[in-house]
């Protein structure tokens, strides 16, 4: 802790400009960042912004909707990371509009922590089908194409809900540069665990073509506060560059033995994220070689085109916005209001990684107005 | 086909099966003071205001590295009954038995409960055993009753709690969570991290003297937020805590900071957090730090003058707001 408090001090010591938007773009940066109080630390004009960083939040409408189909199939176990059970998808009252309702309908819907769990689950029912709804970013995809290449069951498919994180970072700094935009940040921190399998190389673009200081940090308060320390240096030295501060994790070239296992089981390509749209390269689908266990195949009534078009956010849910860290979570004009972790709206209020969830949980009360975006409240 | 290492329908259907597990399982561990002769039990010796507890037990998996579900149904129920300022006399245990649980593991397991009912000086008066299909229960769940005596001039309780009182805790937070969670497997991880779980009779008894003793509590399920929570519900009071002075082991921390737990909601299952007056707050650490099980014991908090939300300062010196607990802490995915 001693490390942090000193690179505390280094950054109170460096001259400070009127405004400095660093965005992460990890959850797991959101709740340290949140949870260690450091918007409360940090000098005046320095703003934490939490960007695209949490996959529940993104996973396509169309998506939840094909798991809770599947669950209600009776002849169907569905096992999903604990976070995606309950968020909602937009449908009448009347049907069950998110898998833990599902369950209370009687589904056999089943948490999990880990792909082994899934595979364990299928093979305690032999005869019996297990769809594992697998959503998430690299640091998921990679184990659950490990899982598929060491062979599973064959009563298990995979209903595949994997994004990649740099691609949503490079859209936005696209679109940043159409004229009359801006990216809306002056810095990154790139994810650590991300780097650790995918190679902090994937973060490069940033500073080199969009000349914005970037550094990959861990989960610990000294490592973040570090990568911050050096976005304010690069910044005010005018030397741009992708830094490393979590480097005894996250090596060059990240994980080779991870990244060939899902070059063997995935392909990448277009995706829907929720709410955003289509972002390109972005997605992970099963490779042609893998289509036996591919749950869209084994079940293809499961999903409704018709749906595709409906597939948003739910009414008055500005988590989209959120996600691209246009707006802060309270300035959504639900947070707090309709909207609060025990009857959560969209699913930024749901997942442990969704930004309005955890501003809320780590204390923030107080809904701001969205006219004033230069005096937001934080926690 | 009666295959005679595990439990059969037929242990629970109350005829010969039944007799002979009772006789040479739960009467061998329990002891003489299990008088299965009858439908209930006498409470000999026993006088002043009596105090009475239950809880049910299912743990997953059912033995870990430092307690199993027949231990920590003892211990869950003992402490209780000490937080609450009573000394436990007296047990009764139900076990619902799940058909095909091996016999040599249930004889593992409630060897384990007799032994940890008799070092903490509790006899275990009545009982029962039911056996449910295959499918229809987690193996083995325990469910226990107990009955102590408020022990004299002993009045804890929240409405004692004033502004300014101190928050202690006894030990490090978060250990069972973690060894029990650990020991699951689903992560991959594994560590050499023991479970807390024991009897905090000694704990609470070190305090009884004390006058400004107010108000003690196990932090298990849900872990020290929630009962800091509990506090604040039941006094108005807002309270202060410091993250720097609250115990936690360098694995704990570890394990939470990998898959993104907060070890202020993990379970403990031997620890204890009382509120004490501020004149009395370091006599009772002094007297928790004599104790081995209390020797990482810290003062960590204050109750606020005011109403308002548990707020937590960081070890960096920012503020965070300790919520209630909403759903069961997941690890992260990202
Ligand atoms: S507060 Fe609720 S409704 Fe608003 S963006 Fe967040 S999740 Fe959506």
């Amino acid at each position: 802790m001693d490390e942090a408090r000193r690179w505390l001090e280094r950054i109170r010591a460096l001259p400070i400009p009127p405004r400095f938007r660093i965005m992460n773009v990890c959850g797991g940066h959101e709740r340290t960042i949140s949870m260690a109080g450091l918007r409360s630390l940090l000098p005046a004009g320095i703003e934490l912004i939490p960007g695209p960083g949490c996959p529940v939040c993104v996973c396509p409408e169309e998506d939840i909707f094909q798991a809770i189909r599947l669950a209600l199939d009776e002849k169907v176990t569905l096992v999903a990371f604990g976070d995606m059970l309950r968020v909602p998808v937009n449908g009448p009252r009347s049907e069950p509009r998110s898998l833990e309702e599902a369950r209370a309908a009687g589904a056999d819907v089943r948490p999990v922590a880990s792909p082994m769990e899934a595979v364990r689950i299928a093979r305690d029912t032999p005869g019996r089908e297990t769809v594992f709804f697998a959503a998430g970013f690299e640091t998921t995809m990679a184990p659950v194409a490990a899982m598929l290449a060491e062979g599973v069951p064959e009563n298990l498919s995979i209903l595949l809900s994997g994004r990649k994180t740099w691609p949503a970072v490079a859209m936005l700094l696209a679109d940043g540069q159409k004229p009359g935009q801006q990216p809306g940040f002056d810095a990154l921190i790139a994810p650590g665990h991300v780097s650790t399998i995918m190679g902090p190389e994937e973060w490069r673009f940033v500073p080199g073509q969009y000349g914005l200081p970037t550094a990959v940090a861990g989960f610990q308060n000294a490592s973040l506060l570090a990568a911050i320390y050096s976005a304010l240096r690069q910044a005010q030295s005018g030397r741009i560059f992708l830094d490393n501060c979590y480097a005894n994790v996250a090596h060059p070239g990240g994980n080779p033995q991870a990244q060939a296992l899902l070059d063997q089981v995935m392909t990448v390509g277009d995706a829907n994220w929720r709410g955003i749209g289509t972002i390109a390269g972005s997605g992970f689908a099963l490779q042609p070689a893998y289509g036996a266990q591919d749950a869209r195949r084994r079940f293809p009534d499961c999903s409704d085109p018709q749906r595709r078009r409906a597939g948003e956010m739910p009414p008055g849910c500005a988590c989209a916005q959120v996600v691209l860290g246009q707006i802060y979570p309270n300035q959504c004009p639900l947070y707090g209001r309709a909207c609060q972790p025990r009857h959560p709206i969209g699913p930024c209020m749901v997942s442990d990684e969704g930004a309005c969830r955890i501003w809320w949980a780590t204390g923030v009360r107080e809904p701001v107005s969205p006219e004033s975006v230069s005096s937001v409240e934080s926690p | 086909m009666h295959d005679d290492r595990y439990i059969q329908l037929a242990h629970g259907n109350g005829g010969r099966r039944m007799r002979e597990l009772i006789a040479s399982l739960f009467v061998r561990h329990f002891g003489d003071s299990l008088n299965t002769q009858r439908d209930a039990a006498p409470l000999p010796d026993i006088s002043g205001d009596l105090m009475i507890t239950t809880d049910s037990f299912t743990v997953n998996p059912l033995e870990f590295p430092g307690g199993n579900i027949g231990s920590l149904a003892v211990h869950g129920t003992l402490n209780d009954l000490a937080v609450a300022g009573a000394e436990p006399r007296y047990l009764t245990v139900n076990a619902l038995i799940e058909e095909g649980f091996e016999i040599a593991r249930l004889d593992r397991l409630i060897a384990s409960l007799g032994d940890t009912a008799r070092e903490a000086g509790v006899a275990i008066v009545a009982g029962d055993t039911k056996v449910v299909a295959r499918g229809e229960g987690g193996g083995l769940y325990l469910v226990t009753t107990g009955i102590g005596t408020r022990v004299p001039r002993l009045n804890l309780g929240l409405e004692h709690i004033e502004p300014g009182d101190r928050l202690l805790v006894s030990g490090p937070i978060g250990d069972h969570g973690i060894a029990v969670m650990l020991a699951r497997e689903q992560f991959g991880l594994s560590g050499s991290l023991t479970s807390d779980a024991a009897c905090v009779l000694p704990l609470t008894r070190a305090l009884h003297a004390l006058p400004g003793l107010r108000f003690m509590r196990d932090p298990t399920r849900g872990g020290l937020a929630t009962v800091t929570h509990e506090i604040r519900e039941a006094t108005g009071y807002g309270m202060s805590l410091e993250e720097s002075a609250v115990p936690v082991r360098a694995p704990v921390k570890a394990v939470c900071e990998m898959l993104g737990y907060d070890p202020y909601y993990l379970a403990c299952e031997g620890r204890v957090v009382a509120v004490v007056s501020e004149q009395d707050a370091e006599k009772a650490l002094a007297l928790w730090r004599a104790l081995p099980q209390g020797a990482d014991a810290a003062i960590i908090g204050t109750i606020d003058h005011k109403t308002g939300p548990v707020v937590l300062t960081t070890s960096l010196g920012g503020q965070r707001v300790l919520d209630e607990l909403e759903d069961d802490p997941l690890p992260r995915i990202c």
